[in-house]
C-alpha cells in the first residue's frame, strides 16, 4: 500500500491509520484541528507557500497560558515602549520554512491588539508588540499553540543587545566609509593625473574641496570609533594603535584643508580616508567573530524543567519549580529529568546521571538514595522528597556557576595588541624628531609639518590592523572546510599556544555507548526473539546489543506478550508460550540460572525458558585513532590529562589503551573545573575537550573549551570550538590550524614591520608625495592579505 | 573649459550618491537587513496582500495609539 501524505504536515502514513475528512486526509487531529483553523481564518495558501517541507506534528500538552499573563511573568518578560505598547521577546519552536515565519506573523497579525509580530528567521526569535488593553498575552501565545508551534519567553539580556547593537553601528559606519573612500579614489586618480599631467589651481582646488566633502563623514563618523578609543586608552595611560590612527588622519586632515584653503601644494584627503577605512575594516571583522555569550545562556534556560509534579492531599499537580518548599513529595515519571535535590521515598529505577558524573552505567535508585537534580530517570516511577528548594539545587548551582565562567573568561594577549603599542609610540616620537629636525634646520614651518604627516601615513598602521584579522579568518574558513568551528577569531591564535590538553573520558575518547567486543552463543539461541526482547528496552545496555545484532545477523522483529522491564534486572517477556528473558546476572540467580558473572565488562545474559543461550560482553570502547591522535598530540609538546567522573578501573583501562599517562578518575563537574582552575593559577594555557553536561564548567573555565559535535547541545553552546565530525583526528587538525594560523599572523605583522623599517626613513627624509603614500597603504595591506592567501592555497 | 561644469558635475554626482548612501543606511537602522535568511525569502511573500496587510496594522496601531493617548 502506498504512503499518503498528512495534509497538514506532509508526512507519509498509510491510509489505513490517518483521519478520513473528506477529501482530505490526517495524520493526527493536531494537525486536522490546525488545518480548518488556517481555512477558516484565509490562511490556506501557506500550504501553497511551504511547497515540499514537511512539518513536526502539533504536541497536544502544554502548560497553561494563563502563566503568560502573571505579574511575575510581565515583570519578568514584558517591556513597553515608547508609545505605551507591550513588547515581549519570544522564541518559537516549530519553525521549519519561511512559510512558518509568513504564517506566524500573518496570524498573529491578524488578532486585533496586536502590532507588530517579527520573527527572525534565522535565529526564531520573535518580538512582539501589542496592546495591552485589547489582548491579554495569553491570547496571543494560545494563537501560535493553535496553529501548530510553540513559544518560550526569553530574556533579552542586556549583553546580547549590546552586541547587536555593537555589530550594527560598525555595519553603519563601515557603509559610510566605503561609500566615501571609493569615490575618493575617483577624485585621486584625476589628482595624480594632474600631478603628473599638469592641472591648473583652480580645478585642484575643486577636486580638493570635493575630497573634502568625501573625507569629512569618514573622519568624523566611521572614525569615531577611533577617537573614543583613543581617548580611553590615554586614560588608562597606554598607547594605543587608536591613537596613532586618530592623531595621524586628524593632523593630516587638518593640514589638507588648511593647503586647500591656501591654494598650493597636495592635499592628503585620499590618505585620511583610506586610513580609516582599512582599520576599520580590520575592527569589523573582529567584532563580527565575537561570541555572543547571550545566547548560550538563553538555550541553557531551555535545557532546566520549568515545573514538577507535587504529590499533594488531593493528588499530583504540576506546579512551577520556584514554588517547590525543602519537605515536599516530587513524583519524577520515566524520561523526566529531575529540576530538584532530594531523597528517595518510595518507588525504584534507573536513572541516567551521565550528564553530571559521566557514568556511562545507569545507576539504581531505591528508597533512601538521593536524587539530583539534572539527572533523567531512565524507567522509574518514584516519589521522593525535595531536601532543597530550587534555586539551591545542583542544577541550578550548576548553572550560576557556568553564567560566572562564562562573564568571566580568560583574555589571552594578542599578539597583534602587544606590538601595537610599542608601534604607535615608537611613531609618534619618529614623528615629533622629524619635525624638529626639519623645522631646526632650517625649513618652513609648513614643509616640516609636511614631513611628520607623511610619516605618520607612510607607518599607516593598515597592514598591522589587517595581519590578525585576515589570517584568522583564513584558519576560520580552514577549520569550517574540515567540520572544525572556531566560535571566535581571537581563539584559534590562543590555542596556538596551549600547554595543556584536557580530555574528558566518556563520549569524547571512547564512543559513549557499551559496544559488544564478545558473544557467547550456543546454536538454539533464537536470535531474532533476542533482537525483539532487546528492541523493547532504551537501557544503554540494551541498545548495544540490539545494534550489534543488526549488524551481525538479518534480524525480525516478533510482537511479544507479556514484556515486562524489570528495573537493574532486565527485561522479560513470553512468545509463542515461551518465556524469554534477557539481563544482567542478577536477574538470571532470581530465575535459577547459574551463571559465570566474573568480567570487567558489563555481561548480558539471554534465557530461553530458564535455559543460558547467550552472554554478551559489553564495554565502552576507545574512538578510532584515538591513540595515535593523542600520541600525535603529545610529541607535539603538549601535557595530555584525562578527567573523568567515571570509576578509577575503568578510566585507567581507557588511558592505558589510548597511551595517556595522567588520569584523574571520580570528579565531579565542580571538581573537574577545579582542576582546570589550578593548571591556570600554575601560568598553563589549558584546552579542555569535552562532550556532555558534567563537562560543562570545565569547558566555560578552560582557555579554549573544544565540544564534540554529538555531545550536548549546552555543551557545544558553551565551548569556543566544535568538533563537527567527532573524531580525535580533527581535534590535532584544530591545533594544527591554530598553529597554522599563529605563524601566519606572526609573518604578517613581519611583512608590515619591515615594509615599514623601508618607507619610515624615506618618509622622515621628506621624499613621499601623496600618491606614494596612498599606493604604498594599498600596497602594504595587499601584501598581507596576499600571504594569507598563499597560505590558504598551501594547505589545502 | 569651464571648471565650474566639473565643480557641478562633482557636486551633483556626490550629492547623488549621498542620497542613495543615506536610503542604506536607513535600511540598516531599520532592521531590514537583520535576518538574512528572511529578507532572501522575502520576494515570496511580495504581492498585493501584503501590502494590505501592511497598510491594516498601520491603520490598527494608528487607532490604538489614538485609544492609548484618548482621555477618557
Amino acid at each position: 500500500m502506498s504512503n499518503i501524505k498528512c495534509d497538514h504536515c506532509h508526512l507519509e502514513f498509510t491510509d489505513a491509520v490517518m483521519i478520513h475528512d473528506g477529501t482530505y486526509r490526517f495524520c493526527c487531529k493536531g494537525c486536522q484541528g490546525i488545518f480548518h483553523l488556517l481555512k477558516d481564518e484565509g490562511l490556506e495558501s501557506f500550504y501553497t507557500k511551504m511547497g515540499e517541507t514537511t512539518l513536526a506534528p502539533p504536541l497536544e500538552q502544554f502548560e497553561a497560558s494563563s502563566n503568560f499573563d502573571s505579574l511575575a511573568f510581565h515583570e519578568r518578560f514584558v517591556t513597553h515602549d515608547q508609545e505605551g505598547f507591550s513588547q515581549v521577546s519570544l522564541v518559537i519552536e516549530g519553525i521549519h520554512c519561511a512559510a512558518c515565519v509568513w504564517l506566524n506573523e500573518k496570524a498573529l497579525h491578524k488578532m486585533a491588539g496586536v502590532i507588530e509580530a517579527h520573527i527572525n528567521y534565522t535565529n526564531n526569535k520573535a518580538r512582539i508588540t501589542w496592546d495591552n488593553d485589547t489582548v491579554a498575552l495569553s491570547a496571543i501565545i494560545d494563537m501560535i499553540r493553535a496553529i501548530g508551534y510553540n513559544a518560550f519567553p526569553y530574556d533579552i539580556s542586556l549583553q546580547e543587545s549590546r552586541v547587536n547593537k555593537e555589530r550594527k553601528e560598525y555595519y553603519l559606519r563601515m557603509a559610510v566609509a566605503t561609500f566615501a573612500v571609493m569615490n575618493i579614489m575617483w577624485v585621486a586618480v584625476a589628482q595624480y593625473a594632474g600631478y603628473f599631467t599638469g592641472i591648473t589651481q583652480e580645478i585642484k582646488t575643486i577636486l580638493n574641496i570635493a575630497e573634502w566633502a568625501l573625507a569629512t563623514p569618514v573622519l568624523f563618523y566611521s572614525g569615531w570609533v577611533f577617537y573614543r578609543g583613543a581617548y580611553y586608552g590615554l586614560k588608562n595611560k597606554t598607547i594605543t594603535m587608536d591613537l596613532l590612527v586618530a592623531t595621524g588622519a586628524s593632523l593630516a586632515y587638518v593640514y589638507s584643508i588648511y593647503i586647500t584653503l591656501l591654494e598650493k601644494g597636495e592635499a592628503y584627503f585620499d590618505s585620511v580616508a583610506m586610513i580609516i577605512a582599512f582599520v576599520l575594516f580590520g575592527k569589523f571583522l573582529e567584532v563580527l567573530s565575537r561570541k555572543n555569550a547571550a545566547d548560550t545562556l538563553d538555550i541553557m534556560a531551555k535545557h532546566i524543567p520549568q515545573e514538577v509534579n507535587r504529590v499533594e492531599e488531593e493528588g499530583i499537580k504540576s506546579v512551577s519549580v520556584n514554588d517547590v518548599k525543602v519537605g515536599e513529595i516530587l513524583q519524577v515519571r520515566s524520561g523526566e529529568r529531575c529540576a530538584i535535590d532530594g531523597v528517595v521515598i518510595s518507588g525504584e529505577g534507573n536513572f541516567d546521571e551521565s550528564n553530571l558524573t559521566g557514568e556511562s552505567e545507569p545507576i539504581f535508585k531505591r528508597q533512601g538514595d538521593a536524587i539530583i537534580s539534572g539527572t533523567t530517570s531512565i524507567d522509574a516511577l518514584l516519589q521522593y522528597q525535595a531536601t532543597k528548594d530550587f534555586a539551591h539545587s545542583t542544577l541550578s548551582a550548576l548553572v550560576n556557576l557556568l553564567e560566572n565562567a562564562l562573564t568571566h573568561k580568560p583574555a589571552i594577549e594578542q599578539l597583534a595588541n602587544r606590538l601595537s603599542q610599542y608601534f604607535s609610540s615608537v611613531i609618534l616620537v619618529l614623528a615629533l624628531i622629524t619635525f624638529g629636525g626639519w623645522y631646526l634646520y632650517p625649513h618652513s614651518f609648513d614643509r616640516s609639518l609636511m614631513v611628520a604627516i607623511s610619516v605618520i601615513i607612510i607607518a599607516c598602521p593598515c597592514a598591522l590592523a589587517l595581519a590578525t584579522p585576515v589570517a584568522t579568518l583564513i584558519g576560520l574558513a580552514l577549520g569550517a572546510k574540515r567540520g572544525i568551528l572556531f566560535k571566535s577569531a581571537a581563539q584559534i591564535e590562543t590555542i596556538a599556544k596551549a600547554t595543556v590538553l584536557v580530555v574528558d573520558k566518556t563520549g569524547t575518547l571512547t564512543l559513549g555507548r557499551p559496544e559488544v567486543i564478545k558473544e557467547e552463543i550456543t546454536p538454539s539461541g533464537a536470535i531474532d526473539y533476542l533482537y525483539s526482547l532487546v528492541s523493547l528496552s532504551n537501557h544503554p545496555i540494551s541498545r548495544g546489543v540490539k545494534a550489534y545484532l543488526q549488524k551481525q545477523y538479518e534480524v525480525r522483529e516478533y510482537p511479544l506478550q507479556e514484556s515486562r522491564e524489570i528495573p537493574a534486572r532486565g527485561i522479560v517477556a513470553r512468545i509463542d508460550g515461551v518465556m524469554i528473558a534477557g539481563g544482567n546476572a542478577l536477574l538470571m540467580e532470581e530465575m535459577g540460572i547459574v551463571v559465570d558473572s566474573l568480567s570487567d565488562a558489563s555481561l548480558f545474559y539471554y534465557a530461553i525458558e530458564g535455559q543460558l543461550c547467550a552472554t554478551y560482553h559489553l564495554r565502552d570502547l576507545p574512538k578510532e585513532g584515538a591513540s595515535q591522535a593523542i600520541h600525535h598530540l603529545q610529541k607535539s609538546g603538549l601535557r595530555v590529562i584525562m578527567l573523568t567522573g567515571d570509576h578509577p578501573s575503568a578510566a585507567h583501562r581507557v588511558a592505558q589503551e589510548i597511551g595517556i599517562g595522567e588520569v584523574h578518575p571520580h570528579l565531579n563537574p565542580e571538581e573537574k573545573a577545579l582542576f582546570i582552575q589550578k593548571l591556570h593559577d600554575r601560568g598553563e594555557i589549558v584546552v579542555m575537550a569535552g562532550d556532555g553536561v558534567n563537562d560543562l564548567l570545565a569547558l566555560a573555565r578552560a582557555d579554549i573549551g573544544i565540544a564534540m559535535g554529538n555531545g550536548s547541545d549546552i555543551a557545544i553552546e558553551v565551548s569556543d570550538v566544535v568538533l563537527l565530525n567527532d573524531s580525535l583526528s580533527s581535534l590535532v587538525e584544530a591545533f594544527t590550524i591554530g598553529k597554522r594560523t599563529y605563524g601566519l599572523i606572526q609573518q604578517n605583522l613581519g611583512i608590515s614591520l619591515i615594509y615599514n623599517s623601508i618607507t619610515i626613513p624615506l618618509a622622515m627624509m621628506g621624499y613621499i608625495i601623496p600618491l606614494i603614500a596612498a599606493v604604498s597603504m594599498s600596497l602594504s595591506s595587499l601584501l598581507v592579505v596576499g600571504n594569507s592567501m598563499r597560505s590558504r592555497w598551501m594547505y589545502k | 573649459m569651464d571648471s565650474w561644469v566639473i565643480a557641478m558635475m562633482l557636486g551633483a554626482s556626490i550629492f547623488l550618491g549621498g542620497i542613495a548612501l543615506i536610503a542604506f543606511l536607513w535600511g540598516i537602522k531599520n532592521g531590514q537587513f537583520d535576518d538574512e535568511t528572511k529578507m532572501m525569502n522575502q520576494v515570496h511573500y511580495d504581492d498585493e496582500s501584503e501590502l494590505n496587510d501592511a497598510v491594516n496594522q498601520e491603520r490598527k496601531k494608528e487607532e490604538l495609539r489614538k485609544k492609548v493617548y484618548k482621555p477618557e
